[in-house]
């Protein structure tokens, strides 16, 4: 009964935690725009992250090696400080992106400007980190997170034409109204959204903050299995819902009370409280990976003391460099810079980095000094490597899409 | 070695040890430079930036029967500059771990003594009083 528990629990926060402001962002653009012509790109995405997470969870249970530690030791110095770099800097967007997003939501809540939440969202991620357990904070915000499903229920009450939403989801075509170059960076912005990188050093870190063995990998494959498809169902609520009430009406998505305007109409006050909560847990619990992710990777790159697991006085330079990056995410933010731009950057720079942390992973997930007899099987390696072209394709049209589109405008 | 992993290695050319040294085989790149190195409860202490040989003459013709260097120490120091754009720090700038505190070398490794007792773990040190001690909570653990 335990253990049923255990496995219910693990599935539900995955869910909640799923969805970061990343994904709730481009969703709502991508479905206000584009209609669901692009979920596909949300399925390819969520089999990517299935895949990746689960081998890199793997290789962090078996071998006890997180993932920046085996980056620099396969890639040497060179590379695995270019490496470093790329990701460390993406990762430090993302959670500018995760903090502003925080604030902006609670400025729906109470009408305060967002300028005066920031330091306050950046303090409470801060104090988490500092004094609460790895397991109550991923639980809590993710369990809290699951509030989101109401973008799910919205979808229900508003009563769509179910055949014309399948059809456009089932047979995408470039909208009339937009150009194949829009469409083609909002499927890379999308992809980027899904698997966004941080995820990645997050599992494989928290696979060692939570002592997993060999033997929690059946369960962790499941929490993955389960719960990323179905947070990925909810990413596809929120863009079908943003296709029936802002696309008709030529809405744009600037700004989050856009993306909760369709369940407000659906389901009036109740529902909007839900929704904020809902995006204010899944921003919260988003901004404290992209936190632990920054120090993680710093700390596992220099070789320095690391953890939730350890006082903070055991692991002093890793809490320090969290702090550095808190700081410099609030002074981002403070120079006034839209959150919603911010997103929109964080989650194409997240698809350009793919490749270096994907590689790396893959690698050592066949190698038998690390992997022993858990070693990836020919099903996965298969899968893997049809990732490793979709992955490099898309980072690689990336920023000429950027460039020649004008970031999608 | 699995069943499977013989039928897919393709052989590789074997470099054969000299015969006094029996036993695990080293790749000073694969098995020792940039892997985690830990203390003997676990704690990361650093990361092998490089390795320091016993004195091998230089410029000097060395007469056979000579012993083969040995490794002396791992080193940590400010080498990554250094490795990506060429030259050398000066040796003073190396903390040294010597080779025989060294416990087990697998996938990481496992040093025979605390960390805490070590030079090269002076900044963790530094940042820890200076900073980390005096934010309240610092000493305790996560609830």
């Amino acid at each position: 009964m335990k253990r049923v528990l255990g496995v219910a629990l693990g599935v539900l926060t995955a869910i909640g935690g799923f969805l970061d402001i990343g994904d709730l962002v481009t969703n709502a653009v991508v479905g206000s725009r584009f209609g669901l012509s692009l979920a596909w790109v949300v399925l390819v995405g969520v089999v990517g992250i299935c895949l990746f997470a689960q081998m890199s969870g793997r290789v962090a249970a078996v071998s006890g090696r997180a993932t920046f530690e085996i980056i620099r030791e396969r890639l040497g110095p060179k590379a695995g400080l270019a490496n470093l770099s790329a990701s460390f800097l993406i990762n430090l967007l993302t959670l500018t992106a995760e903090i502003g997003g925080i604030a902006l939501a609670l400025q729906l809540a109470s009408s305060v400007s967002p300028g005066l939440w920031i330091p306050v969202a950046a303090f409470a991620v801060w104090l988490v980190i500092w004094r609460v357990k790895f397991s109550i904070m991923e639980n809590v915000t993710g369990l809290v997170g699951l509030c989101l499903i109401v973008f799910a229920v919205a979808l229900f009450l508003l009563g769509p034409d179910w055949s014309k939403l399948a059809e456009q989801a089932f047979a995408p075509s470039v909208p009339g109204s937009e150009s194949a170059g829009a469409y083609w960076y909002y499927a890379v912005a999308l992809f980027g959204a899904a698997m966004t990188p941080y995820e990645v050093f997050f599992f494989s870190s928290g696979a060692v903050e939570e002592k997993w063995t060999k033997k929690d990998i059946g369960q962790s494959r499941i929490n993955v299995l389960v719960g990323f498809p179905l947070g990925g169902v909810l990413s596809v609520a929120i863009a079908a819902c943003a296709t029936i009430v802002l696309l008709p009406r030529g809405i744009e998505v600037s700004s989050l009370s856009q993306i909760v305007l369709p369940v407000a109409e659906a389901g009036g006050k109740l529902a909007v409280a839900f929704v904020i909560v809902g995006i204010v847990a899944a921003t919260f619990g988003a901004a404290l990976e992209t936190t632990l992710s920054s120090g993680y990777t710093l700390a596992q790159f220099f070789g320095w003391s690391w953890g939730k697991f350890r006082k903070p006085a055991e692991a002093a330079r890793f809490h320090v460099a969290m702090i550095v990056c808190l700081l410099v995410g609030l002074a981002v933010l403070a120079t006034g810079v839209d959150p919603i731009l911010v997103t929109e950057y964080s989650v194409v720079f997240s698809a350009i980095a793919l490749p270096l942390t994907y590689l790396p992973i893959l690698i050592v997930a066949n190698d038998e000094q690390y992997m022993g007899d858990a070693r990836n099987g020919r099903v996965t390696n298969a899968f893997a490597l049809v990732y490793l072209v979709i992955i490099l394709v898309a980072s690689i049209a990336a920023i000429p899409l950027m460039i020649l589109t004008g970031a999608g405008a | 070695m699995t069943r499977r992993s013989k039928r897919f290695d393709a052989p590789l050319p074997v470099l054969e040890p000299a015969e006094q040294y029996a036993g695990q085989v080293l790749d000073a790149r694969l098995h020792l430079l940039d892997r985690q190195v830990l203390d003997r409860d676990g704690v990361p202490v650093q990361v092998v930036d490089d390795l320091e040989l016993s004195d091998v003459p230089f410029g000097e013709s060395i007469p056979s029967e000579t012993p083969a260097p040995v490794i002396e120490s791992i080193l940590s120091g400010p080498v990554l500059g250094t490795r990506i754009f060429g030259g050398r720090p000066p040796s003073s700038r190396f903390h040294r771990v010597s080779w025989d505190r060294i416990a087990e070398i697998g996938i990481a490794i496992h040093l025979g003594v605390a960390g805490s007792t070590l030079d090269v773990t002076w900044v963790e040190r530094w940042v820890r009083d200076r900073i980390i001690s005096r934010i309240p909570g610092g000493h305790h653990d996560p609830e």
